[in-house]
């Protein structure tokens, strides 16, 4: 089963790219535009590392701004708020305090896979990441990067055009004072979670590793590599455009910001 | 008028609709659940608009289920969406 797992993911010519630190609506922009690409074929299937150039709340497609985000709290810490294309559950992000990256691969890598099944599969090669630095993590249904000590992170996917972006954030470490200035948790949400406390259900990588942030992502990045291959690939001057321009007719508008009010 | 369901083992779904003469107005559906295609969330609102406040949940889901036929829905259902729409209705703000 690992075996074809592997044959799935060694179809393809696998592509890094690693680039500078970027404002919270640029990579809310560089998603659509890497996702674009590939399904447009001008780019090769894609692992991508963000670096954040500043704070951010990311809420998903179908959350209510006003439901998730205290404008106040936001704009007190100088916090951008930006909505990513992916459903899912917000995010508070500190540079230096997160781990992201996406895959941007042609559907076809999940052929067949339930939407789950697709999660768990594009996840397998970061928890050998994490297993290899002594973290026991496992895919928590539905999307959902946990551990005994507590949830690491969070993956979405979106599949458009014959394409997919599967894209994660695990904490690595976490002001949790700060994010309940910023996030709206409701009661209803952790009703079933059997936890009072949302910052208390996160344990982050750094706790859990004592390892300095870049060492978990170049192990991640090795890993990947031995697993299914990888080369880097700088953005290119066209994507880097396609990007500005969603940044700004998209992702910076009001309109978008607040599609569902 | 806002309700919020959590499914179990699935995801949040909050509803905020106002109440006209009887009916359900201006319905908005949210939360932080997975749907494709992104339109389908306004589908499913527009399924409930309009109806009356006392429309029974099973008729509530069977609109949204018609109305997302075409739809993937991930950590929602139509039973989920009656249900938060029921608590908005109801003023049973958890």
């Amino acid at each position: 089963m690992i075996d074809e797992q592997l044959a799935l993911w060694r179809a393809y010519d696998w592509q890094l790219v690693r680039g500078a630190a970027l404002q919270p609506v640029m990579q809310m922009a560089l998603d659509e535009a890497l996702l674009d690409a590939v399904a447009a074929g001008y780019r090769l299937p894609t692992l991508r590392i963000w670096e954040w150039a500043a704070s951010a709340v990311v809420i998903g497609r179908f959350q209510s701004l006003r439901n998730e985000v205290d404008p106040d709290g936001a704009q007190r810490h100088g916090i951008h708020v930006v909505r990513r294309i992916t459903g899912g559950g917000a995010m508070f992000i500190e540079p230096g305090n997160t781990i992201t990256y996406s895959l941007y691969a042609p559907a076809s890598l999940v052929a067949g896979m339930s939407m789950v099944q697709s999660y768990a599969f594009c996840e397998r090669w970061v928890l050998e990441a994490l297993a290899s630095l002594g973290v026991e993590a496992w895919h928590q249904p539905i999307n959902d990067i946990t551990s005994a000590a507590g949830k690491i992170g969070g993956a979405a996917q979106i599949r458009r055009s014959g394409a997919l972006l599967h894209h994660v954030t695990m904490a690595y470490d976490i002001d949790s004072a700060r994010m309940m200035e910023v996030l709206r948790i409701g009661r209803e949400k952790l009703s079933d979670k059997g936890i009072a406390s949302a910052a208390r259900r996160v344990d982050p990588l750094r706790r859990q590793t004592g390892l300095p942030r870049e060492a978990i992502i170049e192990r991640m990045i090795e890993t990947f590599r031995s697993r299914h291959g990888l080369a880097d690939s700088p953005l290119t001057a066209e994507e880097q455009s396609a990007a500005e321009r969603l940044a700004e007719t998209k992702f910076a508008t009001e309109e978008w910001i607040r599609t569902v009010p | 008028m806002h309700g919020e369901y959590k499914v179990p083992g699935g995801k949040l779904i909050v509803v905020d609709l106002d109440i006209v003469d009887g009916s359900m107005q201006r319905v908005t559906l949210s939360g932080d659940f997975f749907l494709e295609p992104a339109e389908a969330l306004d589908w499913m609102a527009a399924a409930i608009e309009g109806l009356p406040v006392a429309t029974p949940a099973e008729t509530i889901a069977e609109r949204v289920r018609t109305a997302a036929a075409a739809a993937e829905l991930l950590g929602i259902t139509p039973e989920g969406v009656a249900e938060a729409v029921r608590r908005a209705t109801q003023g049973d703000v958890p």
